[in-house]
Protein backbone atom coordinates (compact mmCIF):
# COMPACT_ATOMS: atom_id res chain seq x y z
CA UNK A 1 0.00 0.00 0.00
CA UNK A 2 1.20 3.40 -1.14
CA UNK A 3 0.58 6.52 1.55
CA UNK A 4 -0.80 9.30 0.96
CA UNK A 5 1.47 11.05 1.32
CA UNK A 6 4.16 8.98 -1.02
CA UNK A 7 2.09 9.17 -3.17
CA UNK A 8 2.53 13.02 -3.34
CA UNK A 9 5.61 13.15 -2.95
CA UNK A 10 5.83 10.64 -6.07
CA UNK A 11 3.49 13.10 -8.05
CA UNK A 12 5.59 16.31 -6.55
CA UNK A 13 8.71 14.33 -8.32
CA UNK A 14 6.66 13.48 -11.69
CA UNK A 15 5.18 16.77 -12.29
CA UNK A 16 8.52 18.60 -12.19
CA UNK A 17 10.95 15.59 -13.16
CA UNK A 18 8.77 14.32 -15.87
CA UNK A 19 7.76 10.50 -16.59
CA UNK A 20 10.97 9.66 -18.77
CA UNK A 21 12.45 8.05 -19.09
CA UNK A 22 13.52 5.77 -15.44
CA UNK A 23 9.88 5.00 -14.92
CA UNK A 24 9.41 3.56 -19.00
CA UNK A 25 13.18 1.61 -18.28
CA UNK A 26 11.68 0.16 -15.30
CA UNK A 27 8.15 -0.50 -16.59
CA UNK A 28 9.73 -2.04 -20.05
CA UNK A 29 13.19 -3.92 -19.27
CA UNK A 30 13.02 -7.79 -19.38
CA UNK A 31 15.39 -10.12 -19.01
CA UNK A 32 14.99 -13.73 -21.39
CA UNK A 33 14.96 -16.93 -19.64
CA UNK A 34 17.03 -19.71 -20.90
CA UNK A 35 19.89 -21.71 -20.37
CA UNK A 36 22.70 -18.99 -20.35
CA UNK A 37 20.39 -16.64 -18.19
CA UNK A 38 23.41 -16.75 -15.41
CA UNK A 39 25.65 -14.97 -18.08
CA UNK A 40 23.26 -11.99 -17.58
CA UNK A 41 24.29 -11.42 -13.80
CA UNK A 42 27.52 -10.60 -14.31
CA UNK A 43 27.53 -7.49 -15.92
CA UNK A 44 25.34 -6.57 -12.95
CA UNK A 45 28.01 -7.70 -10.48
CA UNK A 46 30.77 -5.77 -12.01
CA UNK A 47 28.87 -2.95 -11.57
CA UNK A 48 28.20 -4.00 -7.48
CA UNK A 49 31.67 -4.06 -7.26
CA UNK A 50 32.69 -0.77 -9.47
CA UNK A 51 30.43 1.05 -6.85
CA UNK A 52 32.76 -1.05 -3.89
CA UNK A 53 35.53 0.26 -5.30
CA UNK A 54 34.10 3.86 -5.59
CA UNK A 55 33.15 3.90 -2.02
CA UNK A 56 36.14 2.19 -0.39
CA UNK A 57 38.38 4.30 -3.00
CA UNK A 58 37.04 7.28 -1.52
CA UNK A 59 37.70 6.58 2.23
CA UNK A 60 41.14 5.52 1.39
CA UNK A 61 41.81 8.63 -0.41
CA UNK A 62 40.62 10.76 2.69
CA UNK A 63 43.82 9.61 4.11
CA UNK A 64 46.36 8.67 1.94
CA UNK A 65 49.27 11.25 0.62
CA UNK A 66 50.69 10.61 -2.62
CA UNK A 67 54.64 10.95 -1.96
CA UNK A 68 57.59 8.95 -1.73
CA UNK A 69 58.17 10.20 2.09
CA UNK A 70 54.74 9.70 2.83
CA UNK A 71 52.67 7.69 0.92
CA UNK A 72 53.89 4.24 2.78
CA UNK A 73 53.37 6.05 6.14
CA UNK A 74 50.07 6.91 5.47
CA UNK A 75 48.89 3.65 3.95
CA UNK A 76 50.76 1.83 7.36
CA UNK A 77 48.43 4.69 9.41
CA UNK A 78 45.67 3.47 7.39
CA UNK A 79 45.97 -0.27 8.37
CA UNK A 80 47.18 -0.60 11.89
CA UNK A 81 45.71 3.09 13.46
CA UNK A 82 42.63 3.80 11.73
CA UNK A 83 39.68 2.45 13.03
CA UNK A 84 39.07 -0.54 10.56
CA UNK A 85 41.39 1.00 8.17
CA UNK A 86 42.64 -2.67 7.45
CA UNK A 87 39.41 -3.82 6.40
CA UNK A 88 38.59 -0.67 3.81
CA UNK A 89 41.87 -1.14 2.24
CA UNK A 90 41.90 -5.16 1.98
CA UNK A 91 37.87 -4.54 0.54
CA UNK A 92 39.21 -2.24 -2.19
CA UNK A 93 42.24 -4.56 -2.93
CA UNK A 94 39.88 -7.79 -3.19
CA UNK A 95 37.42 -6.28 -4.85
CA UNK A 96 39.64 -4.94 -7.19
CA UNK A 97 40.50 -8.41 -8.02
CA UNK A 98 37.63 -9.81 -8.32
CA UNK A 99 36.41 -6.96 -10.29
CA UNK A 100 39.29 -8.06 -12.94
CA UNK A 101 38.00 -11.78 -12.30
CA UNK A 102 34.13 -10.82 -13.08
CA UNK A 103 35.03 -8.54 -15.76
CA UNK A 104 36.66 -11.56 -17.77
CA UNK A 105 34.17 -13.89 -17.23
CA UNK A 106 31.71 -11.46 -18.18
CA UNK A 107 34.05 -10.95 -21.44
CA UNK A 108 33.92 -14.69 -22.35
CA UNK A 109 30.40 -15.31 -21.84
CA UNK A 110 29.51 -12.97 -23.86
CA UNK A 111 32.01 -14.18 -26.40
CA UNK A 112 30.14 -17.35 -26.00
CA UNK A 113 26.44 -15.90 -26.77
CA UNK A 114 27.99 -13.61 -29.43
CA UNK A 115 26.48 -11.16 -27.92
CA UNK A 116 28.07 -8.82 -29.89
CA UNK A 117 26.60 -9.52 -33.14
CA UNK A 118 24.87 -6.37 -34.99
CA UNK A 119 23.65 -4.23 -33.46
CA UNK A 120 25.91 -4.56 -30.60
CA UNK A 121 29.48 -3.97 -31.89
CA UNK A 122 29.91 -0.83 -30.03
CA UNK A 123 28.52 -2.30 -26.82
CA UNK A 124 30.92 -5.30 -27.06
CA UNK A 125 33.76 -2.34 -27.89
CA UNK A 126 33.02 -0.03 -25.19
CA UNK A 127 33.24 -3.05 -23.14
CA UNK A 128 36.93 -4.28 -23.87
CA UNK A 129 37.64 -0.48 -23.31
CA UNK A 130 35.96 -0.91 -19.73
CA UNK A 131 38.28 -4.08 -19.44
CA UNK A 132 41.09 -2.30 -20.67
CA UNK A 133 40.37 0.95 -18.03
CA UNK A 134 39.98 -1.31 -15.30
CA UNK A 135 43.51 -2.79 -15.77
CA UNK A 136 44.70 0.65 -15.83
CA UNK A 137 43.16 0.91 -12.65
CA UNK A 138 44.96 -2.33 -11.21
CA UNK A 139 48.65 -1.10 -12.32
CA UNK A 140 48.17 2.55 -11.46
CA UNK A 141 46.51 1.44 -7.55
CA UNK A 142 49.40 -1.14 -7.41
CA UNK A 143 52.05 1.78 -7.01
CA UNK A 144 50.32 4.01 -4.33
CA UNK A 145 51.64 1.73 -1.10
CA UNK A 146 55.09 2.69 -2.33
CA UNK A 147 56.51 -0.43 -1.37
CA UNK A 148 59.59 -2.54 -2.70
CA UNK A 149 56.89 -4.87 -4.77
CA UNK A 150 55.25 -1.85 -6.38
CA UNK A 151 58.26 -0.04 -6.97
CA UNK A 152 59.49 -2.87 -9.04
CA UNK A 153 56.23 -3.78 -10.12
CA UNK A 154 56.09 -0.11 -11.76
CA UNK A 155 59.76 -0.35 -13.01
CA UNK A 156 59.43 -3.74 -15.06
CA UNK A 157 55.78 -2.30 -16.07
CA UNK A 158 56.93 0.71 -16.95
CA UNK A 159 60.11 -0.55 -19.36
CA UNK A 160 57.70 -2.43 -21.26
CA UNK A 161 56.16 0.26 -22.64
CA UNK A 162 59.59 1.62 -23.31
CA UNK A 163 60.08 -1.60 -25.56
CA UNK A 164 57.53 -0.26 -28.17
CA UNK A 165 59.24 0.43 -31.60
CA UNK A 166 59.59 4.08 -32.73
CA UNK A 167 57.56 6.03 -29.84
CA UNK A 168 58.63 3.55 -26.66
CA UNK A 169 61.26 5.82 -25.77
CA UNK A 170 59.37 8.70 -25.43
CA UNK A 171 56.21 6.70 -23.82
CA UNK A 172 58.17 5.74 -20.92
CA UNK A 173 59.17 9.23 -19.98
CA UNK A 174 55.86 10.14 -19.94
CA UNK A 175 54.74 6.81 -18.19
CA UNK A 176 57.65 7.91 -15.35
CA UNK A 177 56.89 11.10 -15.83
CA UNK A 178 60.87 11.28 -16.18
CA UNK A 179 63.62 8.87 -17.04
CA UNK A 180 63.01 6.67 -13.56
CA UNK A 181 60.52 5.95 -11.04
CA UNK A 182 60.65 8.63 -8.65
CA UNK A 183 57.69 10.92 -6.57
CA UNK A 184 56.74 12.36 -10.20
CA UNK A 185 56.17 8.95 -10.77
CA UNK A 186 53.84 8.51 -7.78
CA UNK A 187 51.86 11.89 -8.20
CA UNK A 188 51.09 11.18 -11.97
CA UNK A 189 49.71 7.74 -11.06
CA UNK A 190 47.00 8.77 -7.97
CA UNK A 191 46.08 11.33 -10.74
CA UNK A 192 45.23 8.92 -13.37
CA UNK A 193 44.00 6.35 -10.43
CA UNK A 194 41.56 9.07 -8.47
CA UNK A 195 40.87 11.41 -11.41
CA UNK A 196 41.64 10.63 -14.98
CA UNK A 197 40.51 7.09 -14.92
CA UNK A 198 37.36 7.45 -13.10
CA UNK A 199 36.10 10.26 -15.59
CA UNK A 200 36.94 8.22 -18.52
CA UNK A 201 35.46 5.14 -16.75
CA UNK A 202 32.27 6.76 -15.97
CA UNK A 203 31.99 8.09 -19.29
CA UNK A 204 32.53 4.73 -20.69
CA UNK A 205 30.29 3.22 -18.45
CA UNK A 206 27.46 5.47 -19.84
CA UNK A 207 27.78 4.49 -23.02
CA UNK A 208 28.06 0.94 -22.38
CA UNK A 209 24.63 0.88 -19.86
CA UNK A 210 23.21 3.09 -22.56
CA UNK A 211 23.93 0.55 -25.29
CA UNK A 212 22.94 -1.86 -22.98
CA UNK A 213 19.52 -0.52 -22.50
CA UNK A 214 18.96 0.81 -25.61
CA UNK A 215 19.52 -2.86 -27.41
CA UNK A 216 17.67 -4.29 -24.51
CA UNK A 217 19.34 -8.26 -23.51
CA UNK A 218 20.89 -10.38 -26.77
CA UNK A 219 19.13 -13.34 -26.74
CA UNK A 220 21.88 -16.32 -28.04
CA UNK A 221 21.01 -17.61 -31.82
CA UNK A 222 20.74 -21.23 -30.93
CA UNK A 223 18.42 -20.51 -27.91
CA UNK A 224 16.12 -18.11 -30.54
CA UNK A 225 16.55 -20.94 -33.15
CA UNK A 226 15.11 -23.75 -30.44
CA UNK A 227 12.16 -21.85 -29.87
CA UNK A 228 11.59 -20.55 -33.73
CA UNK A 229 12.07 -16.84 -32.98
CA UNK A 230 13.00 -14.70 -30.49
CA UNK A 231 9.90 -13.29 -29.59
CA UNK A 232 9.37 -16.74 -28.37
CA UNK A 233 11.77 -16.85 -25.36
CA UNK A 234 10.18 -16.53 -22.31
CA UNK A 235 11.70 -13.38 -20.09
CA UNK A 236 11.07 -11.97 -16.79
CA UNK A 237 10.73 -8.52 -15.83
CA UNK A 238 13.94 -6.53 -14.81
CA UNK A 239 12.36 -4.65 -12.41
CA UNK A 240 11.88 -6.32 -9.84
CA UNK A 241 12.30 -9.50 -10.32
CA UNK A 242 15.87 -9.68 -12.05
CA UNK A 243 16.95 -7.06 -9.75
CA UNK A 244 16.22 -9.17 -6.58
CA UNK A 245 18.63 -11.89 -8.37
CA UNK A 246 20.53 -9.21 -8.61
CA UNK A 247 20.93 -8.38 -5.01
CA UNK A 248 21.10 -12.17 -4.02
CA UNK A 249 24.33 -12.51 -5.67
CA UNK A 250 25.32 -9.00 -4.63
CA UNK A 251 24.66 -10.00 -1.22
CA UNK A 252 26.96 -13.19 -1.88
CA UNK A 253 29.95 -10.92 -3.50
CA UNK A 254 29.73 -8.52 -0.01
CA UNK A 255 29.99 -11.64 2.02
CA UNK A 256 33.15 -13.30 -0.02
CA UNK A 257 34.34 -9.98 0.34
CA UNK A 258 34.32 -9.80 3.78
CA UNK A 259 35.56 -12.93 4.55
CA UNK A 260 38.30 -12.34 2.08
CA UNK A 261 39.17 -8.99 4.00
CA UNK A 262 38.99 -10.34 7.41
CA UNK A 263 41.09 -13.57 6.88
CA UNK A 264 43.31 -12.55 4.25
CA UNK A 265 43.84 -8.63 4.90
CA UNK A 266 45.79 -7.04 2.54
CA UNK A 267 49.76 -6.99 3.05
CA UNK A 268 52.02 -3.73 2.87
CA UNK A 269 55.16 -5.00 2.79
CA UNK A 270 58.64 -2.85 3.56
CA UNK A 271 58.95 0.82 1.86
CA UNK A 272 60.51 1.24 -1.20
CA UNK A 273 64.42 1.72 -1.81
CA UNK A 274 65.11 2.81 -5.55
CA UNK A 275 68.77 1.65 -4.87
CA UNK A 276 67.79 -1.68 -3.20
CA UNK A 277 66.52 -4.70 -4.83
CA UNK A 278 63.05 -6.28 -5.36
CA UNK A 279 61.63 -9.00 -2.92
CA UNK A 280 61.96 -12.49 -3.06
CA UNK A 281 59.59 -14.06 -5.32
CA UNK A 282 58.44 -11.19 -6.76
CA UNK A 283 55.56 -11.87 -9.34
CA UNK A 284 52.54 -9.57 -10.26
CA UNK A 285 48.61 -9.75 -9.31
CA UNK A 286 47.27 -12.64 -10.80
CA UNK A 287 45.70 -11.30 -13.89
CA UNK A 288 48.87 -9.94 -15.07
CA UNK A 289 50.72 -12.97 -14.56
CA UNK A 290 50.15 -14.34 -17.94
CA UNK A 291 52.60 -11.71 -19.17
CA UNK A 292 54.80 -12.57 -16.63
CA UNK A 293 55.59 -16.13 -17.19
CA UNK A 294 55.61 -15.29 -21.01
CA UNK A 295 58.24 -12.39 -20.43
CA UNK A 296 60.35 -15.07 -18.49
CA UNK A 297 60.31 -18.02 -21.10
CA UNK A 298 60.66 -15.24 -24.43
CA UNK A 299 64.19 -15.93 -25.21
CA UNK A 300 66.29 -12.42 -25.58
CA UNK A 301 66.60 -13.15 -29.37
CA UNK A 302 63.90 -15.00 -31.08
CA UNK A 303 65.04 -17.43 -33.32
CA UNK A 304 68.08 -16.45 -33.01
CA UNK A 305 67.64 -13.21 -35.33
CA UNK A 306 69.66 -10.30 -33.39
CA UNK A 307 66.96 -7.80 -33.78
CA UNK A 308 64.29 -9.57 -33.08
CA UNK A 309 64.26 -9.03 -28.92
CA UNK A 310 61.96 -11.29 -27.17
CA UNK A 311 60.43 -8.77 -25.05
CA UNK A 312 59.20 -6.63 -27.81
CA UNK A 313 58.03 -9.45 -29.78
CA UNK A 314 55.75 -10.45 -26.44
CA UNK A 315 54.60 -6.79 -26.10
CA UNK A 316 53.32 -6.52 -29.94
CA UNK A 317 52.03 -9.66 -29.47
CA UNK A 318 49.58 -8.84 -26.23
CA UNK A 319 48.82 -5.72 -27.95
CA UNK A 320 47.84 -7.45 -30.92
CA UNK A 321 45.92 -9.60 -29.00
CA UNK A 322 43.77 -6.65 -27.03
CA UNK A 323 43.28 -5.55 -30.55
CA UNK A 324 42.09 -8.95 -31.85
CA UNK A 325 39.55 -9.03 -28.78
CA UNK A 326 38.65 -5.56 -29.40
CA UNK A 327 37.67 -6.36 -32.70
CA UNK A 328 35.90 -9.71 -32.32
CA UNK A 329 32.33 -8.29 -33.91
CA UNK A 330 34.86 -7.08 -37.11
CA UNK A 331 36.24 -10.62 -37.40
CA UNK A 332 32.60 -12.44 -37.24
CA UNK A 333 30.87 -10.19 -39.60
CA UNK A 334 28.77 -12.93 -40.38
CA UNK A 335 27.03 -13.44 -37.10
CA UNK A 336 23.97 -12.04 -37.62
CA UNK A 337 23.40 -14.16 -40.69
CA UNK A 338 24.14 -17.45 -38.06
CA UNK A 339 27.37 -17.97 -40.09
CA UNK A 340 29.42 -20.55 -37.74
CA UNK A 341 33.04 -19.04 -36.62
CA UNK A 342 35.72 -22.37 -36.43
CA UNK A 343 38.70 -20.02 -36.58
CA UNK A 344 37.73 -17.73 -34.17
CA UNK A 345 36.59 -20.19 -31.67
CA UNK A 346 39.86 -21.97 -31.94
CA UNK A 347 41.90 -18.82 -31.50
CA UNK A 348 39.70 -17.94 -28.12
CA UNK A 349 40.44 -21.63 -27.14
CA UNK A 350 44.06 -21.09 -27.67
CA UNK A 351 43.59 -17.78 -25.99
CA UNK A 352 42.11 -18.90 -23.12
CA UNK A 353 44.09 -22.04 -22.58
CA UNK A 354 47.48 -20.30 -23.06
CA UNK A 355 46.27 -17.74 -20.40
CA UNK A 356 45.44 -20.51 -18.11
CA UNK A 357 48.69 -22.36 -18.79
CA UNK A 358 50.86 -18.91 -18.59
CA UNK A 359 48.93 -18.07 -14.94
CA UNK A 360 49.42 -21.56 -13.36
CA UNK A 361 53.41 -21.01 -14.93
CA UNK A 362 53.26 -17.73 -12.80
CA UNK A 363 52.62 -19.40 -10.25
CA UNK A 364 54.79 -21.90 -10.00
CA UNK A 365 52.96 -24.83 -10.49
CA UNK A 366 54.07 -25.42 -14.24
CA UNK A 367 57.99 -25.50 -15.07
CA UNK A 368 57.42 -25.22 -18.90
CA UNK A 369 59.60 -23.76 -21.25
CA UNK A 370 57.99 -21.53 -24.13
CA UNK A 371 58.15 -24.08 -26.93
CA UNK A 372 55.92 -26.49 -24.51
CA UNK A 373 53.99 -23.82 -23.47
CA UNK A 374 52.85 -22.82 -26.79
CA UNK A 375 52.58 -26.61 -27.37
CA UNK A 376 50.47 -27.79 -24.35
CA UNK A 377 48.03 -24.75 -24.64
CA UNK A 378 47.55 -25.44 -28.46
CA UNK A 379 46.91 -29.26 -27.04
CA UNK A 380 43.86 -28.11 -25.24
CA UNK A 381 43.07 -25.56 -27.38
CA UNK A 382 42.26 -28.25 -29.77
CA UNK A 383 41.03 -30.20 -27.17
CA UNK A 384 38.32 -27.53 -26.10
CA UNK A 385 37.35 -26.23 -29.57
CA UNK A 386 36.55 -30.27 -30.49
CA UNK A 387 34.78 -30.40 -27.12
CA UNK A 388 32.77 -27.03 -28.12
CA UNK A 389 32.19 -28.25 -31.47
CA UNK A 390 30.81 -31.92 -30.35
CA UNK A 391 28.51 -30.07 -28.01
CA UNK A 392 26.98 -27.67 -30.34
CA UNK A 393 26.47 -30.51 -32.73
CA UNK A 394 24.84 -32.78 -29.95
CA UNK A 395 23.10 -29.72 -28.95
CA UNK A 396 21.68 -29.08 -32.48
CA UNK A 397 20.73 -32.80 -33.10
CA UNK A 398 18.35 -32.49 -29.48
CA UNK A 399 20.48 -35.74 -28.10
CA UNK A 400 21.45 -32.90 -25.34
CA UNK A 401 18.61 -31.41 -23.21
CA UNK A 402 16.58 -28.52 -24.02
CA UNK A 403 15.20 -25.91 -22.23
CA UNK A 404 12.22 -26.31 -20.14
CA UNK B 1 24.57 44.10 -57.87
CA UNK B 2 26.51 41.24 -56.84
CA UNK B 3 25.61 37.97 -58.20
CA UNK B 4 24.74 34.81 -55.82
CA UNK B 5 28.08 33.14 -56.85
CA UNK B 6 29.80 36.62 -55.35
CA UNK B 7 27.46 35.76 -51.93
CA UNK B 8 28.86 32.04 -52.08
CA UNK B 9 32.38 33.22 -52.49
CA UNK B 10 31.87 35.37 -49.71
CA UNK B 11 30.65 32.91 -47.38
CA UNK B 12 32.97 30.37 -48.03
CA UNK B 13 35.67 33.22 -47.17
CA UNK B 14 33.82 34.25 -43.94
CA UNK B 15 33.49 30.02 -42.86
CA UNK B 16 37.56 29.68 -44.02
CA UNK B 17 37.76 32.53 -41.84
CA UNK B 18 36.05 30.91 -38.65
CA UNK B 19 37.58 27.42 -39.12
CA UNK B 20 40.86 29.29 -39.35
CA UNK B 21 40.26 30.96 -35.61
CA UNK B 22 38.56 27.78 -34.18
CA UNK B 23 41.82 26.13 -35.70
CA UNK B 24 44.50 28.72 -34.16
CA UNK B 25 42.07 29.01 -30.78
CA UNK B 26 42.85 25.21 -30.15
CA UNK B 27 46.07 25.20 -31.12
CA UNK B 28 46.75 28.42 -28.70
CA UNK B 29 44.74 26.36 -25.85
CA UNK B 30 46.02 22.84 -26.67
CA UNK B 31 50.21 24.08 -27.31
CA UNK B 32 50.74 24.92 -23.28
CA UNK B 33 49.02 22.00 -22.05
CA UNK B 34 51.25 19.53 -24.68
CA UNK B 35 54.51 21.39 -23.68
CA UNK B 36 53.38 20.94 -19.45
CA UNK B 37 52.56 17.64 -20.03
CA UNK B 38 55.86 17.11 -21.32
CA UNK B 39 58.35 15.20 -18.49
CA UNK B 40 61.20 17.42 -17.43
CA UNK B 41 64.41 16.84 -18.98
CA UNK B 42 66.83 14.78 -16.19
CA UNK B 43 68.78 17.16 -14.23
CA UNK B 44 72.32 17.08 -16.42
CA UNK B 45 74.39 16.58 -13.02
CA UNK B 46 75.46 13.07 -13.13
CA UNK B 47 78.31 11.78 -10.31
CA UNK B 48 81.08 10.65 -12.48
CA UNK B 49 82.46 8.66 -9.38
CA UNK B 50 81.61 7.89 -5.69
CA UNK B 51 83.10 6.02 -2.81
CA UNK B 52 80.93 2.53 -2.14
CA UNK B 53 79.78 2.48 1.47
CA UNK B 54 81.72 -0.64 2.22
CA UNK B 55 85.14 -1.31 2.02
CA UNK B 56 86.45 -4.92 0.67
CA UNK B 57 86.55 -6.08 4.50
CA UNK B 58 83.22 -5.81 4.51
CA UNK B 59 82.55 -7.62 1.66
CA UNK B 60 84.74 -10.24 2.45
CA UNK B 61 82.23 -10.55 6.00
CA UNK B 62 79.44 -10.53 4.08
CA UNK B 63 80.63 -13.18 1.87
CA UNK B 64 81.66 -15.73 4.85
CA UNK B 65 78.26 -15.29 5.35
CA UNK B 66 77.15 -15.93 1.83
CA UNK B 67 75.53 -13.14 1.14
CA UNK B 68 76.13 -10.41 -1.91
CA UNK B 69 76.87 -6.50 -0.60
CA UNK B 70 73.45 -4.19 -0.96
CA UNK B 71 73.28 -1.82 -4.14
CA UNK B 72 73.99 1.86 -3.06
CA UNK B 73 73.23 4.88 -5.23
CA UNK B 74 75.38 6.00 -8.11
CA UNK B 75 74.15 9.01 -9.87
CA UNK B 76 70.73 8.42 -9.59
CA UNK B 77 71.19 4.01 -10.39
CA UNK B 78 71.39 1.74 -8.47
CA UNK B 79 75.20 0.11 -8.10
CA UNK B 80 76.65 -3.51 -7.36
CA UNK B 81 79.98 -4.37 -6.16
CA UNK B 82 81.21 -7.68 -6.07
CA UNK B 83 84.27 -9.30 -4.79
CA UNK B 84 84.78 -12.69 -6.64
CA UNK B 85 86.31 -15.91 -5.53
CA UNK B 86 89.87 -14.77 -6.81
CA UNK B 87 89.51 -11.77 -4.44
CA UNK B 88 89.30 -9.38 -7.31
CA UNK B 89 86.49 -6.50 -6.61
CA UNK B 90 83.85 -5.57 -9.85
CA UNK B 91 81.63 -2.94 -9.98
CA UNK B 92 78.49 -2.62 -12.12
CA UNK B 93 75.64 -0.94 -12.77
CA UNK B 94 73.04 -3.02 -11.22
CA UNK B 95 69.73 -2.39 -13.58
CA UNK B 96 68.81 -5.40 -15.29
CA UNK B 97 69.16 -5.21 -19.13
CA UNK B 98 65.84 -6.90 -19.56
CA UNK B 99 63.33 -4.97 -17.75
CA UNK B 100 65.52 -2.72 -15.41
CA UNK B 101 65.01 -5.02 -12.06
CA UNK B 102 67.81 -4.11 -10.18
CA UNK B 103 69.97 -7.75 -9.59
CA UNK B 104 72.01 -9.07 -6.92
CA UNK B 105 74.67 -10.99 -6.26
CA UNK B 106 74.98 -14.73 -5.11
CA UNK B 107 78.22 -15.32 -3.74
CA UNK B 108 77.41 -19.01 -3.49
CA UNK B 109 75.90 -19.73 -6.86
CA UNK B 110 79.21 -17.60 -8.22
CA UNK B 111 76.26 -15.32 -10.44
CA UNK B 112 74.66 -12.29 -10.64
CA UNK B 113 70.71 -12.70 -10.78
CA UNK B 114 67.60 -10.84 -11.22
CA UNK B 115 64.57 -12.15 -9.47
CA UNK B 116 62.04 -11.02 -11.42
CA UNK B 117 62.40 -12.63 -14.26
CA UNK B 118 65.24 -15.15 -13.76
CA UNK B 119 67.73 -14.08 -15.92
CA UNK B 120 71.46 -14.69 -14.84
CA UNK B 121 74.60 -12.76 -15.57
CA UNK B 122 78.44 -14.06 -14.69
CA UNK B 123 80.70 -12.23 -12.50
CA UNK B 124 81.49 -10.49 -15.28
CA UNK B 125 78.24 -8.98 -16.16
CA UNK B 126 77.62 -11.30 -19.25
CA UNK B 127 74.41 -12.45 -19.70
CA UNK B 128 74.67 -15.94 -19.78
CA UNK B 129 71.14 -17.52 -18.99
CA UNK B 130 67.45 -16.13 -18.91
CA UNK B 131 65.81 -13.49 -21.21
CA UNK B 132 68.49 -10.30 -20.52
CA UNK B 133 69.21 -9.25 -24.12
CA UNK B 134 72.73 -7.56 -23.12
CA UNK B 135 75.87 -7.48 -20.53
CA UNK B 136 75.78 -5.15 -17.00
CA UNK B 137 77.47 -1.93 -17.96
CA UNK B 138 80.57 -2.20 -15.54
CA UNK B 139 82.23 0.62 -13.68
CA UNK B 140 85.94 1.33 -12.87
CA UNK B 141 86.77 0.30 -9.94
CA UNK B 142 90.09 1.74 -7.78
CA UNK B 143 90.98 0.74 -4.53
CA UNK B 144 93.15 2.63 -2.06
CA UNK B 145 94.27 2.65 1.04
CA UNK B 146 95.72 -0.08 3.18
CA UNK B 147 95.48 -3.62 1.86
CA UNK B 148 92.74 -5.56 3.69
CA UNK B 149 90.40 -2.72 4.24
CA UNK B 150 91.03 -0.73 1.09
CA UNK B 151 87.98 2.02 -0.12
CA UNK B 152 86.22 1.34 -3.06
CA UNK B 153 86.26 3.93 -5.68
CA UNK B 154 83.45 3.28 -8.68
CA UNK B 155 84.03 6.17 -11.45
CA UNK B 156 82.42 5.81 -14.61
CA UNK B 157 84.81 5.49 -17.34
CA UNK B 158 86.11 1.88 -17.60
Amino acid sequence: MVSARTGRGRAFLVERLGREPLQRLAAEKRVPIHRFTLFYFLGGMALFLFVIQIVTGILLALHYRPAPDEAFESVRTIMTELNFGWLIRSAHAWSANLLIGVLMLHLLTTYIMRAYRRPRELTWASGVVLLGLFLAFGFSGYLLPWNRLAFFATRVGTALVGLLPVVGGQLLLWARSGKEVTGETLAQFYAFHVVILPLATLAVLGVHLYLVQHHGMSIPQTVAKERGAAENVPSMAFFPKFLLRDMVGWYVALGLLAALAALSPWELGEKADPFGTPPEGIRPEWYFLFMYESLRQLPPRVLGIEWLNGDVVGVLLAGLAGLVVLLVPLLDWRAAQGWSRPVLNFLAAWAVAAFLIQTAGGLGLLELRLARSALFSGLAAVALWLTWLMGTRLHRSGRLGRDP
Amino acid sequence: MPGPSRFRSRRAWLLGALRAVIGVTVAAVLYPVVRYLQPRSASGARAMETLAPYRVSDLRALEAKGEGPPPFNFGGEPCLVILTPEGEVRAFNAVCTHLQCTVEYRPDLREIFCPCHNGVYDLYGHNVAGPPPAPLKQYKVTLRESAGQEEILISRSV
